[in-house]
């Protein structure tokens, strides 16, 4: 299985470069085409209507929508349902109304995204091709580093909650279990790593990162970036190429789309302004259809250029 | 006794470590600057005994010398 991030600055044509990529590779693979983008254009470029659930569009290529706010809010009572195993009623009661809050709080919508791409790719293994058409740069760059910050802050998490552990095993060995507090001695703390609840947990997020990590840094990944010939793309594709670095994410492919005979003068500078930052990785230039410009016709499958084999051949190449 | 005894400054060590790990975790909610509200909300359902503690040391950081006293069993 083989992953694709579409990424880029907002009116590019990301969503019709992976849409338009999609649909090729779909004529010979099983695809599925997932857009993260809060500005969902996905159902509007085929002309049908999406919902969360990933739709079928032809028998190869599959289209979902993620909905960021029903995200949050799915992943939130996720979270309460734990809460209300593990807490008497009334407590459960009082904490509902705190969620609520925690619902508008930073981080949520990332982490949230995160988790639905991280599913999606332990999920979705029938698929031969996985594209994410990403939304803008600055929330693409947030949540792809997420796994990496997430993971020192875990790590050291369990080093404090081993030796608390390692503290009530000691404690444990002397008197016997510990009891908390007097009111409920009935509840006898975990002093064994395998009991203790916050700990598995953190493992089992430790491991999730890690291995999405692995993914997203490995062979099957590949991020493709979309350029215009302008200024201000190239600045912020150049800001884009440089978070990656930093990530460690295998920028493979770029397209420069948009060109028309105008403005090839412009394209040819800024294709090697940015070839500077990433000397190994492929420019594509999709021309604009004449068809397109002067609004006769707009449909995808008329997307002349090949991107489907230049998307294959870039994972080929660093087999 | 003599086992209450043996255990009393570990117990103190214990308390002090889960009141850090749940600084760490659960800064936010107390008003200290803490990055990952996921985690916090990841790791919640199980955080009962250290949000009580939280609570409890935020109550007696305002006599922190009987705290002391108590613990090094002067009275």
């Amino acid at each position: 299985m083989k992953i694709l991030f579409f990424t880029g600055k907002g009116g590019v044509g990301k969503s019709t470069m992976s849409a338009a990529g999609a649909w090729q590779l779909s004529q010979k693979s099983r695809v599925l085409l997932v857009s993260l983008d809060p500005a969902h254009n996905l159902g509007d470029i085929f002309n049908i209507t999406l919902n969360q659930k990933k739709t079928p569009y032809t028998s190869s290529l599959f289209l979902k929508e993620i909905d960021l706010q029903q995200l949050s809010h799915d992943y939130l009572k996720r979270e309460i349902n734990v809460l209300s195993n593990s807490y008497s009623y009334l407590q459960t009661l009082n904490l509902d109304n705190y969620f609520s809050v925690l619902r508008y709080s930073p981080g949520i919508e990332e982490y949230a995204l995160l988790t639905s791409i991280e599913e999606t790719i332990r999920n979705e293994t029938e698929f031969d091709y996985i594209i994410f058409d990403t939304p803008p740069t600055g929330l693409t760059l947030r949540f792809l580093a997420l796994p990496k910050v997430t993971i020192t802050w875990i790590d050291r998490l369990i080093q404090i909650r081993q030796k608390i552990l390692e503290k009530r095993y000691t404690i444990q060995k002397i008197r016997g279990p510990v009891k908390e507090g007097e009111d409920n001695p009935e509840i006898v703390l975990a002093y064994n790593e395998k009991d203790d609840d916050v700990l598995k947990r953190l493992r089992r997020l430790n491991d999730n990162y890690q291995g999405l990590t692995k993914t997203l840094e490995g062979k099957d990944c590949s991020i493709v970036l979309v350029f215009n010939p302008d200024i201000l793309s190239l600045k912020e594709s150049q800001r884009l190429m440089e978070g990656l670095n930093d990530l460690n994410l295998p920028l493979r492919l770029m397209i420069d789309n948009k060109v028309t005979e105008a403005n090839t003068a412009m394209a040819n500078q800024v294709e090697e302004n940015i070839k500077t930052f990433a000397h190994n990785v492929p420019v594509e230039r999709i021309y604009i259809s004449d068809r397109i410009i002067k609004r006769t016709e707009g449909k995808l499958c008329d997307i002349p250029e090949d991107i489907a084999s230049k998307l294959i051949q870039q994972f080929e190449e660093n087999v | 006794m003599h086992q209450e005894n043996a255990c009393a400054l570990t117990i103190v060590e214990i308390e002090e470590l889960e009141n850090i790990f749940a600084l760490l975790l659960l800064g936010s909610f107390v008003g200290f600057p803490s990055p990952p509200t996921f985690l916090a909300v990841e790791l919640l359902p199980f955080m009962e005994k250290e949000l009580k503690m939280l609570h409890k040391r935020a109550e007696d950081t305002g006599d922190m010398l009987a705290e002391m006293c108590g613990t090094l069993g002067i009275d």
